[in-house]
């Protein structure tokens, strides 16, 4: 399993991936949904499955529609850090 | 390969076996899967566990997914005021329920193909109201909502939605009506006949083909209304 560091870069570098403007650095507070997200809905979509894939690759499962997810941050896709926590979370529960 | 829910009876088993005949995979869905001839696996679609269930070992096989049929449905023909609240529950969460966890899912399998097909089942009580199926109708009109707006939210990935709105085809569904019930039904119809469940699987074969590709979001009703 890799760091919390390592992970937390690994799920920028996704979220980078999917930006249409590749001049923006990812941030903590860059929103994922709402008004001013810098993902359209087709590319949430696209980074819930890279993550998916990133999880399998790590050996857990990442579960983007778990109640327990949605209710302890309300969305775990308010922003780019709120994803990352969750992530790096449920890598820590499966661990 | 193409996942059929209902997939034990009815017009879920037709839909099979004419996929099958075409040399189309399907993976079938059912309660109760003994004694179904093709690769299937029992699961309640109500439950969305199970469902996940599905989702996660198709996904762990490596299985191609390139469609979805949701043929798995309850009726209970009955006045809304003397139906059971567990009855109204049990008609919700199979044929609204259902469906919506099946599409929520099974599509990101389907998405990462950026091409495929899902098919939702109504019925013509919603069109024409009939009465004596109010709950059944209101289960059925959430399906054709949820399908013409989760239409829109695949199109994005090439997926297209579409939802088959049969009137009273010859299956185990129609157990308890009477003749009488289902020719003053059919006889509202565009063309005032009983279809049988071949002209449903004819309608799914025309929905996956890819001479479909330009309808997505639509309700298709056998014999018209």
């Amino acid at each position: 399993m890799s760091s919390t560091k390592e992970t937390k870069l690994a799920i920028f570098t996704v979220i980078s991936e999917l930006l249409e403007d590749k001049s923006l650095e990812v941030t903590d507070e860059m929103p994922l949904i709402g008004s001013k997200s810098v993902l359209d809905s087709m590319r949430l979509v696209e980074l819930c499955l890279a993550l998916e894939d990133k999880a399998s690759e790590m050996g857990f499962e990442f579960d983007w529609t778990s109640d327990a997810a949605m209710s302890r941050s309300r969305s775990m896709f308010r922003t780019a850090g709120s994803l990352a926590d969750e992530f790096i979370s449920q890598m820590e529960a499966q661990q | 390969m193409i996942v059929v829910t209902g997939a034990s009876r009815g017009l879920g088993r037709a839909i099979c076996d004419r996929l099958i005949q075409k040399n189309i995979d399907v993976f079938g869905l059912a309660r109760n899967v003994d004694g179904v001839p093709f690769p299937a696996v029992s699961c309640d679609v109500s439950s969305y566990e199970s469902v996940k269930a599905v989702a996660q070992q198709l996904k762990k096989d490596g299985v191609k997914v390139t469609g979805l049929i949701n043929a798995a449905g309850i009726a209970s023909m009955n006045l809304a005021v003397i139906t059971p609240q567990s009855v109204s529950q049990k008609i919700i969460n199979t044929n609204l329920l259902g469906t919506i966890y099946c599409c929520q899912l099974i599509a990101p399998l389907i998405i990462r193909n950026k091409h495929g097909v899902i098919i939702n089942f109504s019925t013509i009580a919603v069109a024409l109201g009939l009465k004596g199926e109010s709950i059944y109708a209101a289960s059925k009109a959430g399906v054709e909502g949820f399908t013409r707006s989760f239409a829109r939210e695949m199109a994005d990935f090439n997926v297209r939605v579409n939802c088959i709105a049969p009137g009273p085809i010859d299956t185990s569904l129609l157990k308890g009506i009477t003749a009488e019930q289902i020719h003053k039904i059919v006889s509202q119809q565009i063309i005032p006949k009983q279809f049988a469940p071949d002209s449903v699987a004819d309608l799914v074969e025309l929905l996956i083909d890819s001479r479909s590709d330009s309808l997505s979001g639509q309700v298709l009703h056998v014999g018209g209304v």
